[in-house]
């Protein structure tokens, strides 16, 4: 680890007591020296099987070294052995809060390569779930991040929503989370009307909760203690370490995929991106609070226009027919043999899709040689490189701060590892 | 999403579009100065980058080597991006390091390097991320075994299976 | 002479049957469960604690941050490779007597992952005592195999596991 530089004045001085040096660390007139301690894998806060190894003088960090790998799953070798269509199962397990968007991102990319479009009742229920996913991801974001600095109370009521938006995919597909919804060619099935109004109930009542959480949350002085002015990474920074999402907004540059690189629609939705300027941990809370508000917003316009029609594209080459033709159309039997047994096989090409996720830009990077099972899928993840400007963030912090910045990054160690 | 305006440099080898998003095609020496150039153009968002194995297979067409190394840069002022290939022979794997120019390539080619054995020049820390240090082979390379277990069938195993009274 | 001569001729005793279920009945509503949430299964845990679901009625009040002081250790979530010696020192680390539930089916079998970075089954590191299949399994899924597990230790008594 490099040797700390010059330190700054510490701040006792400005309460005006007089040190025996100026910028002395004391570690210089008390000895001692730089204690390496391991975060180990098994930790209650590091949102995962992170470790860390923390190079320490007396409390502030002067070096971390994340070590990552430990879930590693080779999921992007997995997907080379399944056909198209299976891969999807194994998108929604890396970034195991935000499954649909996932699919999203994998669901372009192929969409793009065979060149079909998703028809506009999918585009929009695909939205839907988008949304709905980033608001429970936000959730458990809450929940964490408040229990890890000590505010219990707000797990519970975080848990209690995303109980009920679990509860909605279930509806809709099954599954409370690895939905596995989100298709190339549109999506597993239709919205129920029971999913329709649990969509309305909860746009009706969600304002309301998010009122909660910021009562909690965002006056209170211990949360502000614990996060204003900790973990800053300016927008210079940010933008040159590869940061997106939340932590690249909460420094002021308003970059969001859905609206600067739009994708299923979105730009047919008016919501605002919020930012923040300060760049620390307390504006990262601020910018993802903004962000379920807008996405409630983009739900109740979805919920509003919300076409008829078909909720698959109609190519019998990329998915099967429905099962009543199975019984008089001889067509129909060889549609659904061939994509059942073998699968469709996208021309030879590669194909970069983003998209916007919790934790920012989420993207699959595809290579098919024209055969029934890719080639190569890699997975741009942005826990990943955040990740890497973990150091810089946490530099010169208290090491009671570094959880709260591991915390804000909203790092997922199963986007990270893959 | 079109990069008309963007201006190559003379070592581009070949560039195209693939259903909308533009690629060029640069010789490994050269990867240095074609993302610094890039980036003075305003491609100052490193998005991703990886490798591919284009193992010669019955089905599949061979690429010009065996690894090529891909690299997506994106311009936040015009919403444009762009994909950089460099194709690698399995006999030399070695590629410049650009994590001085691009700081989240860092990672990125650590990844690499313990996935496909690709190694960077000048990186300041080459060793494996994902797998355990001691790992031996470099599991994406497509002669490297997907792994795991025969998944075991009862019909194969007499013991297992159920007398009809049982049952 | 050793102890367990001396369980076996005091075997029959009503006494030490009654202290047997008492202890039995004290360890099995008192499980404490060791945070070991690894992946997505372990997102469903964190459900079990919510209000919805509340595994604190079953005597899970408190997931103990650090194994020793913890009974169970819930695997909840894919066992790579590099994570499989963690395991299995962390397991070593939790005092007797302890249990292993193993939740969800990629650390019942390896689940959707067959392939080289999962180890398929952390039964192959560690001994458990329930499994729960699914992807993730439900919350309730998880409290059911908490109640078969308490069976099982009130089954026990006061036998020390080895």
């Amino acid at each position: 680890m490099n040797p700390p530089e010059e330190d700054q004045a510490p701040n006792v001085a400005s309460q005006g007591v007089t040190l025996v040096r100026e910028s002395a660390s004391p570690r210089d007139h008390l000895g001692g020296e730089i204690l390496t301690v391991n975060f180990g894998p098994q930790h209650p806060s590091t949102h995962g099987v992170l470790r860390l190894i923390v190079d320490l003088d007396g409390e502030r960090v002067m070096g971390v070294k994340p070590v990552i790998g430990y879930l590693h799953t080779g999921i992007e070798k997995q997907m080379e052995a399944l056909r198209w269509q299976q891969g999807v199962v194994c998108t929604d397990r890396h970034d195991y809060l935000s499954p649909p968007i996932n699919n999203l991102a994998y669901a372009l990319a192929v969409e793009q390569l065979l060149g079909i479009e998703a028809p506009p009742r999918a585009k929009v229920l695909r939205v839907i779930m988008s949304e709905l996913t980033r608001i429970s991801s936000h959730l458990v974001w809450f929940a964490t991040s408040g229990l890890e600095l000590g505010c219990q109370g707000i797990f519970f009521y975080c848990m209690r929503e995303r109980d009920f938006i679990l509860g909605m995919n279930e509806e809709i597909s099954g599954y409370r989370m690895h939905t596995s919804y989100i298709r190339p060619g549109g999506v597993m099935a239709d919205a129920t009307p029971r999913f329709l109004d649990m969509l309305a109930d909860l746009i009706e009542k969600m304002p309301g909760h998010i009122d909660e959480y910021e009562d909690l949350l965002t006056h209170n002085p211990i949360w502000i203690a614990r996060t204003k002015n900790i973990g800053r990474l300016p927008a210079e920074l940010a933008v040159e370490l590869g940061a997106s999402g939340p932590v690249l907004r909460a420094a002021g540059v308003a970059w969001d995929l859905r609206k600067d690189r739009p994708y299923s629609g979105y730009e047919e939705y008016d919501f605002d991106v919020v930012t923040a300027q300060d760049a620390d941990c307390y504006a990262r809370y601020l910018v993802r609070v903004g962000e379920l508000r807008q996405s409630v917003r983009i739900l109740a316009q979805a919920l509003k226009k919300l076409p008829g029609g078909p909720f698959n594209v109609d190519d019998r080459k990329v998915l099967p027919p429905p099962r009543e033709e199975l019984e008089t159309s001889m067509e129909a039997v060889i549609h659904h043999f061939k994509l059942f047994t073998e699968g469709y096989s996208p021309p030879a090409g590669d194909i970069y899709q983003a998209v916007e996720s919790g934790r920012g830009e989420n993207g699959c990077y595809i290579v098919s040689d024209g055969t029934h099972k890719p080639r190569r899928v890699h997975f741009r993840s942005a826990s990943f490189v955040h990740l890497q400007a973990l150091e810089r963030m946490a530099m010169r912090q208290m090491v009671a701060d570094l959880i709260a910045i591991i915390g804000t990054a909203d790092t997922v160690l199963g986007d990270v590892d893959r | 999403m079109t990069t008309d305006q963007l201006s190559l440099p003379e070592w581009v080898e070949a560039e195209g579009v693939v259903a909308g998003q533009h690629w060029i095609q640069v010789p490994r020496e050269r990867i240095r100065e074609t993302l610094t150039h890039l980036k003075s153009q305003g491609f100052g968002s490193f998005c991703m980058m990886t490798a591919v194995d284009h193992l010669v297979t019955p089905v599949a067409e061979p690429g010009p080597e065996r690894f090529e190394l891909v690299y997506q840069l994106r311009n936040m002022s015009t919403h444009t991006e762009v994909r950089i290939r460099v194709f690698v022979p399995e006999s030399d794997p070695a590629v410049p390091s650009v994590h001085d120019i691009f700081g989240p390539a860092n990672w990125d080619e650590r990844e690499t390097w313990d996935m496909f054995g690709i190694s960077f020049g000048d990186h300041p820390d080459l060793t494996r991320i994902l797998m355990p240090e001691d790992w031996v082979g470099h599991p994406l390379r497509r002669d490297f075994p997907v792994g795991g277990e025969p998944v075991d069938f009862s019909e194969d195993h007499e013991t297992w299976q159920t007398a009809p009274e049982e049952a | 002479m050793g102890v367990e001569q001396l369980y076996d001729l005091l075997g029959e005793n009503v006494l030490t049957t009654t202290i047997g279920k008492l202890v039995g009945w004290g360890r099995a509503n008192s499980v404490w469960p060791a945070q070991f949430g690894l992946a997505c299964c372990a997102i469903e845990m964190m459900h079990t604690v919510a209000p919805g679901m509340d595994i604190a009625r079953f005597g899970s009040e408190a997931f103990r941050a650090s194994p020793r002081q913890s009974d169970l250790m819930i695997v909840a979530g894919r066992v790579s490779q590099k994570m499989a010696p963690v395991l299995r020192q962390i397991y070593d680390q939790m005092p007797e007597p302890k249990w292993v539930i193993s939740m969800g089916a990629c650390a019942s079998t390896g689940g959707v992952f067959n392939n080289y970075a999962i180890l398929q089954g952390v039964d192959k590191v560690v001994p458990v005592d329930v499994y729960v299949p699914g992807c993730p399994p439900r919350p309730e899924d998880l409290i059911n195999a908490l109640m078969i597990l308490q069976e099982k230790i009130k089954a026990q008594g006061i036998k020390p596991l080895i």
